[in-house]
């Protein structure tokens, strides 16, 4: 070993690892302390909540706050309404990214360039900045307050990243496989379904993963073209307890955890897809 | 890939739906809002042309040149106190201590909640009468300091601000992907001339990283704070008088208010604000590399 070769005191070592561990503690504990809050108190009684101590277990689970926030808040519609439209944007999404990133990562043609700069300024143009125009194109469609509008934006949205990360992987696919199948007299189309994209579906997954995970926390278009009550999504949901339950707090609290949960597990599970279509697409951004 | 005739209406098949799509939503949308900045409409009548009246009022507006500040002193903090501590984690997370993996996980936590969540459980924290913050305060003996932190005028914009400074997550992940990427031989040779971990990260790790993920990280973390809406929109709806407003809530006011020219005028001024950003960060960055 060469560390005793260390031109730093030993004093000033200890403290430096003293330090990193009181930071690398303190930023976790600044993330986990206040969920874990948040779910104990969904588990109180509005009377322990109010009147106890933030920090006191509730004395029984109250798991009838669950019940209230699915029951009374229409939480299972909206589940529902964010899986649906999460599902069918994601499905589009990553249709229509596969055979725009196959054009772009297998052949050169004119005005490949220019399509290339227009997907990487989509990926930068600040959204919420066109609140105005989408409101209008939405409804120009007639389809304002549908489903359909919610999938279409969301689909589109996620179009220059899903692209970009489907086509990282296509770019590392090797020319020979897809010349071999070329001379075997394989088409554009054959090529594209049976050799291109089952060699893409890390690609493709990561991609659908982003995507989903996008649909499922966005918030301000679906506020922005969704009035009805039935087609409300999770998020916009949210706010509207935060009304209902103003005084029913254990609920609202119940109610928040019901809609983490289904993030937290799947960012356990897909967690170096996220990770990868996070940080690539960040990268190449 | 060579393209035969028929391939060509393939192809051309193939890039057409993602091309509407970037037509539609992003092409058309910014030139769309650039026209109705310079004119007034409600929506419902036709719109007229109204040169840089709109404009002129949102300078005059106290509430818009507030939300300005406000997103500039975001973006500031979030690319220069937020992206910094992110760094710092980031190198000390590469060099993989006992339960790394667990820490990346919880610390990635924030970013895959929704902001709408988020806000709501900060909501809950920052209450005046049983939130977790002065709970906390009143446990370990400063209960004087416990107050109504989003209805005071004092702090209201200071506790919206700094609650997601922490949240480190993404910054990191990003940078600890291109820490990964150096060549462990430049460790290998310090570590041999007998330079600590510290003096490795200052000399090593944040010059070869500076011009890569830092750059795109201080950039990332600067548009980020120059969108916000949802933080604002749940905790304070940009009250008390107008502290906290951003200008993504000032638009979406005077969208809910039929004005869309005003709306649109104060898009295109968050877009300028943005382009600004980029570019000085950009230089910033590439000035100091002639040094």
């Amino acid at each position: 070993m060469t560390k005793e070769a260390n031109m730093t005191h030993p004093a000033v070592k200890v403290l430096l690892g003293v330090l990193k561990w009181i930071l690398i503690v303190f930023f976790a504990v600044y993330t986990l302390f206040p969920l874990i809050w948040l779910v104990i108190s969904s588990l109180k009684t509005n009377f322990e909540f109010l009147a106890g101590s933030p920090f006191a277990l509730p004395a029984v689970p109250q798991w009838q706050n669950y019940v209230n926030a699915l029951a009374v808040a229409g939480l299972g519609r909206m589940l529902l309404n964010s899986v649906f439209v999460g599902v069918v944007a994601t499905l589009f999404n990553v249709i229509v990214a596969s055979m725009s990133a196959y054009c772009i990562s297998r052949f050169r043609f004119a005005g490949r360039e220019k399509i290339f700069v227009l997907f990487t300024a989509g990926i930068l143009v600040p959204l919420n900045a066109l609140m105005v125009p989408y409101f209008v194109i939405i409804n120009r469609l007639g389809l304002y307050n549908t489903y359909g509008g919610m999938i279409l934006l969301y689909c589109a949205i996620g179009i220059p990243i899903s692209t970009f990360l489907i086509r990282g992987l296509m770019d590392s696919i090797p020319m020979e496989v897809e010349e071999a199948a070329y001379i075997d007299g394989c088409g554009f189309f054959g090529r594209f379904f049976h050799v291109i994209l089952p060699l893409s579906r890390t690609g493709i997954v990561t991609a659908a993963t982003f995507e989903f995970l996008t649909c499922w926390n966005e918030f301000v278009f679906a506020n922005l073209i969704i009035s009805s009550e039935k087609l409300r999504t999770i998020q916009v949901g949210i706010r509207y307890f935060t009304n209902q339950f103003s005084t029913d707090y254990v609920s609202m609290y119940a109610a928040i955890v019901i809609s983490i949960i289904p993030s937290i597990l799947g960012y356990i599970f897909f967690q170096e897809q996220i990770i990868s279509g996070m940080t690539s697409g960040a990268v190449k951004g | 890939m060579k393209l035969s005739r028929s391939d060509k209406g393939a192809l051309v098949a193939f890039m057409l739906p993602a091309i509407l799509m970037m037509l539609m939503f992003f092409v058309i949308p910014v030139i769309y809002v650039v026209a109705v900045s310079f004119m007034k409409w409600n929506g419902i009548s036709a719109p007229a042309f109204n040169d840089i009246r709109n404009f002129a009022l949102l300078f005059k507006d106290k509430a818009f040149t507030r939300s300005v500040i406000n997103n500039v002193i975001w973006a500031l903090v979030a690319g220069f106190i937020q992206v910094p501590l992110a760094m710092v984690m980031a190198i000390l997370l590469s060099n993989k201590p006992k339960g790394w993996k667990f820490f990346r996980t919880v610390y990635f936590f924030p970013q895959v909640i929704s902001g709408i969540a988020l806000a709501t459980l900060w909501r809950a924290i920052y209450s005046a009468d049983n939130g977790l913050l002065n709970g906390l305060l009143r446990v370990i003996g400063l209960g004087d300091l416990a107050r109504d932190w989003l209805g005071d005028i004092h702090t209201a914009f200071p506790s919206v601000l700094i609650y997601w400074v922490f949240y480190v997550g993404y910054y990191m992940v990003i940078m600890m992907a291109d820490i990964s990427t150096i060549d462990s031989s430049y460790y290998e040779a310090a570590t041999i001339d007998g330079a600590s971990r510290f003096q490795q990260a200052i000399y090593i790790t944040i010059p070869l990283i500076k011009k890569t993920s830092l750059l795109t990280c201080v950039t990332l973390a600067s548009v980020m704070g120059l969108r916000q809406f949802e933080q604002v929109y749940m905790l304070t709806n940009g009250q008390p008088a107008n502290t906290t407003s951003t200008i993504v809530l000032y638009m979406y006011k005077k969208m809910q208010d039929a004005n869309y020219g005003m709306a649109s005028a104060s898009a295109v001024i968050l877009i300028i604000v943005g382009v600004a950003f980029i570019v000085t960060i950009r230089k910033i960055f590439e000035g100091r590399e002639h040094d």
